[in-house]
């Protein structure tokens, strides 16, 4: 690889408009499209100077710089449009979270990589509405946290409340949702707010491995740890007053709940397996990439068609799992109250999924293509009209859910016309790291972390609390410079805002 | 068996015919040739006429043969039926003029049919009468209805307001029925097309919109679907013993 300085590297760099920047051919070798990026001001700062400290001599170790990674992506094969890196954007395995990329499916070179989708699979955010108001939980919330925390398991090596038979998971992993609807822990409305309405027909349990299975089976119903985390949250804004009552929100200081997680150790296991069997199919397809750790298989090869169903199989069990929670939630919040969710008017505002790959029709030019989306740490946000979006949103857009860091804030977005032009229909995920886990472990101090927390109001039951700094606020992006960015460049749209009273995680 | 050729052929015995008896059936199809199809000259019928003879079935087969049916290997039954429906077709092709009035409207014509005598008044309405059209016409007006050119449609229109909101539930419980909600700007929301004719835009979207709602009511009734599904099979279960927290 060539190295060059970083003003050499800047050559390469083109700020488009005030949100926008493109990384053009040359900047890392063989790139078949340009890259692009969404910024603002501070974030670009961020993202310069990433680039800026990898350039300096003797800088090894750790991830490639985000901006570097999109250029990898863009010399992978079949890839069309851009790399997108969206403004949430940091290092990852192979992929940065944050990078969106498609793939041509008729393309007989074009690949499916793992690490476009990353380690947790349909990892996704999901809404619940009630028709409660602040007042209405302020003097019970430390009982409703803790009724939260005592219904959904957090932590590693959780285990969920559900019982659960290999049988059961079979099902499971084959139906998502409509599993959950049979066995009668969610309602129908549920599965119709649904990005994919639940359920990857693709899926094919027959091609996880045993161990991914051993792995997922105690664990449905559980929440995890990382990032993950389960928010009462209030509503704080409301932007576009129309579109958020489409979604049931009225008015400010309504309560809503946030649930954030994945498909655990399953989609975990299911990636690893995958990325060990693709890169036998790299060597033996002779496809080159420009980093390791964007090991992938052509579409069409059956090391990609393996993937994609084992994949689709992932997503199924976090959406059953999120599901669960969906169910839990609803439990708690009902005992607490003494009312049925349904008097609660606890409905599913909608649920996304930000790590996941789906094959997608798309205007490439003035073609309509088929293409294979990967999107990782970012989020689908399909325009109004679009046919595979629920049809309460039509004329709304598509909900997009943006969790915020551990204590901050979260929005929800919709999903606008030139954001499918440019991006293909995403956007960001969330706030994106700027410290790794290590260096917060290394600078914050935990007590100090969760008594912020407690300063600002906000009760929080955590099962490892010496692991809060890494998700503390200060290891993330300001979510609202990365929301504001989307806002901006146009690529989605604000429609409000929630902050958090109460917090589980693991 | 084939009662309705045999009969249509004028064949004597065609109530009695067995066809397994091997003599009817032997005895038929010389009928057939003697009568009907004639395709032998009458010297040369000599061998079917040998009903005991041993060597009858290898004439028959030979006479298949001749005639070009297409079942000498089939069963006897296809045989048969397409002799009888080959006889029948040469039987018409001679007197085509003395059948061709037989057609099916003809014959019903010519059934009795008990006539029914409407009650209702409504079958005796000219419906193509001003004064029908002016009916439809000040109905529509009280129920505020824009009239249509055609005013069968304008009728549809009524018949779908007085059945959807002016049923005795929703006159009981009208906040139950009629949908509450604010009036949405639509004239001023993104069409998802782009067109320079204002008129279009808007049939356009109004278009939108009732695709829409036709969306709505259909995902409604997949929701009530599911959920009288899920009466039978749901039984959601938890246990709290297996529960674990991390660390």
């Amino acid at each position: 690889m060539v190295v060059r300085s970083y003003n050499e590297e800047l050559q390469y760099l083109e700020k488009v408009n005030s949100y926008c920047w493109k990384i053009k051919k040359g900047f890392q070798p063989n790139m078949r499209v340009e890259g692009i990026f969404y910024v603002n001001d501070y974030l670009e700062k961020l993202m310069l100077e990433e680039l800026r400290n990898s350039c300096r001599p003797g800088a090894v170790g750790g991830f490639l710089p985000g901006v570097k990674q999109i250029a990898n992506v863009a010399a992978l094969p079949g890839i069309v449009g851009h790399s997108v890196g969206l403004p949430d954007i940091h290092s990852g395995y192979g992929f940065a979270i944050g990078n969106m990329a498609a793939f041509d499916v008729n393309d007989p070179q074009s690949v499916v990589s793992p690490g476009g989708v990353g380690f947790d699979i349909n990892c996704g955010v999901r809404l619940l509405r009630t028709n409660l108001f602040k007042k209405d939980v302020l003097p019970i919330k430390e009982q409703l946290a803790q009724g939260l925390f005592d219904h959904i398991p957090v932590g590693v090596g959780s285990k969920g409340i559900i019982p659960m038979t290999a049988r059961d998971l079979e099902e499971a992993l084959e139906m998502g949702m409509d599993w959950s609807l049979r066995e009668g822990y969610i309602w129908a409305e549920d599965k119709e707010h649904c990005e994919e309405y639940g359920r990857m027909l693709n899926a094919d349990p027959t091609k996880v491995s045993l161990r991914a299975k051993k792995r997922g089976l105690p664990q449905l119903g559980t929440l995890g740890a990382g990032n993950h985390y389960a928010e009462i949250q209030v509503v704080e804004e409301i932007y576009d007053k129309w579109a958020a009552s489409k979604m049931g929100i009225e008015e400010k200081n309504q309560i809503c709940i946030m649930i954030h997680s994945g498909s655990r150790g399953f989609g975990h296991q299911v990636a690893t397996d995958a990325l060990v069997e693709m890169e036998k199919a790299m060597k033996r397809d002779k496809i080159e990439t420009n980093d390791r750790q964007l090991a992938c298989a052509r579409i069409k090869s059956e090391e990609g068609q393996n993937y994609l169903k084992a994949m689709a199989a992932a997503a199924n069990f976090a959406w059953v799992n999120r599901s669960s929670m969906t169910f839990l939630c609803r439990q708690a919040f009902a005992k607490q109250f003494r009312m049925t969710p349904d008097d609660l008017d606890m409905h599913v505002i909608y649920d996304v999924s930000h790590n996941i790959a789906k094959i997608e029709e798309h205007m490439v030019g003035n073609k309509q293509k088929t293409l294979l989306v990967h999107r990782k740490g970012s989020t689908r946000a399909f325009p109004p009209h679009h046919p595979l979006i629920p049809v309460d949103y039509q004329l709304t857009g598509q909900p997009v859910l943006i969790g915020g860091t551990m204590g901050t804030c979260s929005y929800v977005l919709t999903g606008t016309e030139q954001g499918m032009k440019e991006t293909f229909g995403s956007t960001c995920h969330g706030a994106g790291r700027v410290l790794s886990r290590a260096k917060s472990r290394r600078n914050l101090d935990y007590t100090e972390v969760l008594k912020n927390l407690e300063d600002t109001g906000i009760s929080i039951r955590v099962a490892s609390p010496k692991l809060v700094m890494e998700e503390a606020p200060e290891s993330y992006k300001n979510v609202t410079d990365v929301v504001n960015t989307c806002h901006a460049a146009g690529i989605s749209k604000k429609t409000f805002k929630l902050v958090p009273i109460a917090v589980i995680k693991g | 068996m084939f009662k309705r050729k045999l009969q249509a052929l004028q064949y004597v015995a065609s109530d009695s015919f067995n066809i397994n008896d091997e003599k009817q059936v032997r005895s038929l199809i010389l009928w057939l040739e003697n009568q009907k199809i004639r395709y032998y000259k009458i010297q040369d019928r000599e061998n079917l006429r040998k009903h005991d003879s041993p060597e009858w079935t290898s004439h028959y087969i030979k006479y298949l043969q001749d005639v070009e049916c297409p079942f000498i290997n089939g069963k006897l039954v296809e045989q048969l039926e397409w002799l009888l429906g080959y006889a029948v077709k040469l039987e018409y092709s001679d007197n085509v003029e003395k059948y061709k009035s037989i057609t099916s409207q003809n014959i019903q014509k010519d059934k009795v049919v008990p006539k029914v005598v409407s009650s209702s008044t409504l079958d005796s309405l000219n419906f193509e009468s001003d004064d029908f059209k002016n009916g439809v016409k000040s109905l529509a007006q009280i129920l505020n209805i824009t009239p249509h050119p055609n005013h069968f449609i304008t009728l549809q229109a009524i018949s779908k307001v007085i059945c959807e909101r002016l049923n005795p539930e929703a006159l009981e419980n009208p906040s139950f029925i009629i949908p509450e909600g604010k009036p949405f700007p639509f004239l001023e929301t993104d069409a998802g097309f782009v067109s320079n004719d204002q008129v279009l835009t808007k049939a356009g979207k109004i278009l939108k919109l009732l695709f829409i709602q036709d969306l709505r009511s259909l995902q409604t009734q997949i929701n009530e679907c599911i959920v009288s599904v899920q009466k039978v099979t749901a039984n959601p279960k938890t246990d709290t013993k297996l529960g674990k927290v991390g660390f």
